[in-house]
């Protein structure tokens, strides 16, 4: 049963990652809380389902979902970000308030275009479930564990090899020196975007296609359970995002079943965040260090 | 230009967030087709052809339950148009006015207010959840006008005074009719309990639980799931490990069918048993083919042969395109035992609670209400159904007094 458990917590800890992965993006290089990553999540989801309910193709549902989310993500840091930010001395939670105020707008539109009622992927497999010894495996979990390790190699190619990557990371560090030394800070911003709005698109489809459900308040619980993350795992840090939303994953599960405390699962996390900030106030990971 | 849009932007997204608790009351007076723009209210009976105002409100614009409210705002309309069409009460149109609570115990409040100080309305049904109606209770208590809760089923809602009735059985009830239908019908011996973590849920595991295990059974293990969390997997391997004869679930729909799945998923073969959370059509979307098999326990039967829950059921379909669930069946009843109230009582506030404390054996679209207990509970029978072919079917009913009369 054990190692079942590490299983369920493993594919949670998926999700988790990519959510916060978004938000952990743009705070590297913004500085910015981008709550509203949970509503690319939700937006992700609902482009995800029209199409996949269209041409029942979910290769082309993600594709589709994460490019437009990802665009959704570059107009948004232009038309709203963006001019927030070109005002010094501007207090700095005036970006976080209008996060959360897009966040709820986004839930509240999603909700009058596709309804409030639950909408289902009904994405079906050859077979429910493989057995692998003791262990049982369904197939939308063999697709996200794939999915996810693709997405995040992508993500290590982009910012380890690629010169987007490495004006990213330069913009990361310093934005004005960064534009100082003729990097285009700019790119790197709207690549923060496209590629964090984009996750959290191939996030939500993920999570419909695991539970065969979407609602509008879908971004509820990602909308804060990523900011756990993100601080654990070193704010503005990807690789210690990836730890930290597995770690996040294998805790909750672990916990819920093998000591009942009888807290709500959710609190799970942020007790995971307290413990682990006493001992490392940094995060799992400190920027400087990173990879 | 730059400035000017993002200025208007960030306006609107401040809009957006003092909003954000539920958007503001909106009445629709001319809502159930009626033909007269206003009215003095609760004035004397049959005073010629004013309409007759109800009130009415529920989660509309709620992201998580406005599924419920539509379901509910959709059947007490159908109910006001039918009656209408017949020529309404004593020749007077029935007018309803409703509001959005948003799930918001805050807007529940004000709209209470309004509908008790300036709507005039001469009674009120709650389309919502336990958490505004239990707090919108006591103001239509204090102003003395008679609330009837559709499917509100926390004990604070009836116990808030005589002016206050609920349509549905109180969630003791139907839990102690599931351990009653699992312990002496299943024969369950080892119990799981999966429960939603709300009072919802809370309630009926504590109540199941008292009644199962004073009669043999055992609770060989309760989780307890928040509202927003979808993720069972791990319970359902825990669980599985403790092989249990029966697993009960008191939550909603989304919670049940992937409680389901897994358990299809996993091998988990024991009999599992929902509630009227699970009531609905959105049910059938998410759980599939996992959910044949599946008992509930709720107040809508529809195999029954009474031709007025066909009736309900047909023209409900055909009016909006959707199968009826629990929420707008108990709705739709709440609006017509109100109705009947009226027409023998008149648009008295006090009469009318009068005469709902005097009904007897009224025949209802969620089975017969045989009568309200002192604090305003309806006593019904607890129907029992079955998934078969995508669908749900009678598979039983719980009339035994002894189960079915609630302790208040």
């Amino acid at each position: 049963m054990l190692l079942q458990q590490l299983l369920n917590g493993l594919v949670i800890g998926c999700v988790y990652a990519l959510t916060a992965m978004g938000a952990t993006l743009i705070y590297g290089i913004l500085r910015i809380l981008d709550i509203a990553n949970a509503a690319a999540y939700v937006i992700g989801a609902y482009i995800g389902w029209y199409i996949f309910d269209l041409t029942h193709n979910i290769v082309l549902a993600f594709v589709v979902s994460m490019l437009l989310t990802g665009l959704l993500g570059v107009v948004i840091h232009r038309t709203i970000y963006a001019p927030i930010l070109s005002k010094p001395r501007l207090m700095p939670i005036i970006p976080l308030v209008a996060a959360v105020g897009l966040f709820t707008l986004t839930s509240d539109i999603v909700r009058l275009i596709a309804g409030g009622g639950t909408k289902a992927y009904n994405l079906k497999f050859d077979t429910d479930v493989y057995h692998l010894g003791g262990l049982t495996i369904t197939p939308q979990w063999i697709l996200i564990l794939v999915l996810t390790c693709m997405l995040f190699l992508v993500l290590w190619f982009i910012l380890n090899k690629t010169k987007m990557g490495l004006a990213w990371r330069a913009t990361a560090e310093d934005a004005e020196i960064a534009q100082a030394m003729g990097i285009n800070t700019k790119s790197a911003m709207a690549l923060s975007y496209i590629i964090g709005y984009g996750f959290a698109a191939a996030a939500g489809i993920m999570v419909g296609v695991l539970y065969n459900s979407i609602t509008p308040a879908l971004g509820d619980v990602p909308s804060y359970k990523m900011l756990a993350v993100i601080v654990l795992g070193g704010l503005g840090n990807p690789v210690g995002t990836v730890l930290a939303g597995i770690l996040v994953g294998l805790a909750e599960t672990l916990i819920s079943v093998y000591l009942p405390i009888g807290l709500p699962k959710d609190s799970i996390a942020f007790i995971a965040l307290i413990i682990i900030l006493l001992v490392k106030p940094d995060g799992l990971i400190t920027r400087k260090n990173k990879a | 230009m730059k400035k000017l849009l993002s200025l208007a932007l960030s306006m609107s997204m401040l809009f957006a967030l003092v909003s954000c608790g539920g958007t503001p009351a909106n009445s629709n007076p001319g809502g159930a087709g009626a033909d007269v723009s206003s009215s003095a209210g609760s004035g004397a009976p049959s005073s010629g052809g004013e309409p007759i105002k109800i009130g009415f409100f529920a989660p509309i614009t709620s992201a998580a339950a406005s599924a419920d409210g539509e379901s509910t705002k959709n059947s007490v309309e159908l109910a006001i148009k039918i009656l209408n069409d017949a020529g309404g009460i004593d020749g007077r149109k029935v007018e309803l006015v409703w509001y959005d609570d948003g799930l918001d115990t805050s807007q529940a409040v004000s709209i209470a207010e309004k509908l008790t100080t300036k709507d005039g309305v001469c009674a009120v049904v709650s389309g919502s959840y336990s958490g505004p109606t239990r707090v919108a209770a006591p103001i239509f208590q204090a102003a003395g006008i008679p609330m009837m809760s559709a499917y509100a089923v926390h004990p604070d809602v009836v116990n808030a005074g005589d002016y206050v009735f609920s349509q549905s059985f109180p969630g003791k009830v139907q839990a102690t009719a599931a351990a009653y239908f699992a312990v002496n019908e299943l024969k369950a011996k080892n119990i799981a309990i999966i429960a939603v973590d709300l009072d919802f849920g809370t309630e009926q595991a504590s109540a199941f639980k008292a009644y199962a295990e004073a009669n043999g059974a055992t609770i060989i293990s309760e989780d307890f799931v928040a509202m927003a969390d979808n993720e069972f997997s791990s319970i359902v391997t825990k669980v599985k490990s403790l092989n249990p004869d029966l697993i009960y679930l008191p939550n909603y729909y989304g919670h049940a069918a992937e409680v389901l799945k897994q358990c299809k998923v996993q091998g988990v073969e024991c009999a599992i048993l929902g509630c009227e959370g699970a009531d609905s059509w959105q049910f059938f979307e998410t759980a599939g083919e996992y959910a044949e098999g599946f008992y509930i326990t709720t107040n809508l039967d529809r195999d029954s042969q009474d031709p007025a829950v066909q009736e309900y059921i047909q023209l409900y379909s055909e009016t909006y395109s959707k199968m009826p669930d629990m929420t707008g069946a108990s709705a739709y009843d709440a609006m017509q035992i109100l109705f009947e109230a009226i027409k023998t009582a008149g648009t008295d506030p006090a009469a009318i609670r009068d005469a709902i404390t005097g009904m007897t054996n009224i025949d209802t679209v969620t089975g017969t209400l045989y009568r309200y207990t002192a604090a305003g509970s309806a006593v019904k029978p607890v129907q029992i159904q079955v998934v078969k072919d995508g669908a749900f079917h009678h598979y039983g009913v719980i009339e035994d007094e002894s189960i079915i009369v609630p302790e208040n």
